[in-house]
């Protein structure tokens, strides 16, 4: 009974201190951020990773998840007799919900753990204390580039994911439903509207910081050699996802209630 | 420091140009640009709306016009009481003459509520701002009733037909004239010459 309860107070101060450190690197981050100067180089060479990179699977993804959704909601509304609004479904859960929500874990699993990884091994192998001994701020050198590479580059891989999912919906409907392409069209664009885009694209601004801040966090605290790095980047990916998803359904809800 | 001088900076340059390009698109796609471009308000005044929210359609002859901007309620002193003003903003190009038929219509599968506007024949006097008094929708409450209504009174003719009252139900359910029609059949057969004697006797004049 007594391990029970000193597991419990073990486990909560785990997560107070979690939590606590991932508000101090925020804030160090956000500062160096917005103080600036930037090493344009490593900015745009983290844009690259994050973004031109990940474009491919993103963009698969998107592709297959498109054509799911064609087909299973068309499975649906074929027995309602009103295909028409598999367009328009189609379109808005793309848009509003698994756009932002597939790029943001595809990211997360692909740059995430490589980032952990990367600052892990950092650690291990006291690079980090040796910029600090060249008085390099590890905050500013590392996070930041990372920071800003991930929370500019989510949205716009969002909006090729939308485009894409919303084309592998067209292929399925126009091609093995028969409805006509400028009917898709037309119906895809007029149930949008550009809340439902701008409210997308603005959860993933926060999914990229979550992902950049969290996986940073586990890469500085990697203890313990090669197998400290492999824990660390498991811990990273499976705390990204949950808090990507926790702030996805903040932010669903803030906007129902809020923006109705 | 060089900019724009690196592989680098050009595949993360048409990484984000493209993503640009194609949120404007989309933008421009989903945006209803041109309905907000020229147009101008028109006022409705209804006693009930039936639902009609500030987004709603608004269709002359058939076609989206424009779109419902604003609902209030406007006390009117001389008849005692408070109705309701659409204001709707509709595309410039639209001329609707002062005698048209306005009225809440519902639309598709969930039921959607729009202004209707039915064009009048008097294009010499448009609507201008003064509002164009709508027909009342018909309250679902009331279609509601006015069926119940119809089937009661179905429901009473079937119960009497069923009970053989009526000319329906003894037609239906009395062999009475069946008998009698056939009686007449069987006599005519027998002696045909009945049809003419009659018609000898008394040649009809009166028409």
């Amino acid at each position: 009974m007594i391990n029970f309860l000193i597991d419990i107070g073990q486990k909560l101060l785990a997560l107070l201190s979690f939590v606590g450190g991932l508000a101090n690197l925020a804030g160090q981050a956000f500062y160096w951020a917005l103080v600036g100067p930037y090493k344009r180089r490593s900015i745009f060479d983290q844009m690259k990773k994050v973004g031109v990179d990940s474009m491919p699977i993103v963009l698969l993804t998107a592709f297959f998840i498109g054509v799911i959704m064609a087909l299973q909601i068309a499975y649906m509304m074929q027995r309602l007799g009103s295909e028409m609004y598999i367009a328009s479904i189609v379109a808005l859960s793309l848009v509003r919900e698994l756009g932002p929500i597939i790029t943001a874990l595809v990211v997360a699993g692909r740059v995430g753990a490589a980032i952990t990884a990367e600052i892990g091994s950092m650690q291990v192998t006291e690079q980090i204390d040796a910029l600090e001994t060249l008085a390099s701020n590890p905050i500013r050198y590392l996070v930041v580039p990372r920071l800003l590479a991930l929370s500019l580059m989510l949205p716009l891989l969002t909006i090729y994911a939308d485009i894409i999912g919303i084309f592998g919906g067209y292929l399925i409907c126009v091609h093995k439903l028969g409805i006509s392409s400028s009917m898709y069209l037309h119906i895809t664009f007029d149930a949008l509207l550009l809340k439902d885009l701008f409210t997308g694209l603005f959860k993933t601004v926060f999914f990229g910081m979550i992902i950049a801040l969290v996986s940073c966090y586990e890469g500085f605290n990697v203890e313990g050699g090669a197998e400290g790095v492999g824990r660390a980047t498991t811990k990273s990916v499976v705390t990204t996802f949950i808090l990507i998803i926790a702030a996805d359904c903040f932010f669903t809800a803030l906007f129902y209630f809020a923006m109705p | 420091m060089l900019f724009g001088k690196t592989k680098l900076e050009l595949k993360v340059g048409i990484f984000v140009f493209t993503g640009l390009v194609i949120l404007g698109t989309f933008i421009l796609l989903i945006g209803d640009f041109k309905a907000w471009a020229s147009g101008r308000r028109i006022n409705f005044l209804f006693d009930f709306i039936n639902g009609v929210k500030v987004g709603a359609p608004v269709r002359f002859s058939g076609v989206d016009v424009g779109q419902v901007k604003e609902i209030n309620f406007i006390f009117n002193p001389q008849e005692n009481k408070t109705k309701v003003q659409i204001t709707g903003w509709i595309r410039r190009e639209v001329k609707v003459p002062i005698d048209s038929t306005v009225w809440i219509n519902t639309l598709g599968l969930l039921g959607e509520k729009y202004v209707e506007i039915i064009p009048g024949k008097d294009y010499a006097h448009l609507v201008t701002d003064q509002p164009i008094t709508g027909e009342e929708p018909i309250a679902t409450h009331e279609i509601a009733k006015l069926a119940k209504n119809i089937a009661s009174d179905i429901d009473e003719s079937i119960v009497k037909i069923k009970n053989k009252e009526g000319t329906i139900g003894k037609l239906l359910y009395d062999d009475a004239i069946y008998n009698d029609l056939e009686a007449l059949v069987a006599d005519l057969r027998q002696h045909p010459w009945k049809l003419f004697r009659k018609a000898k006797e008394k040649p009809v004049t009166k028409q």
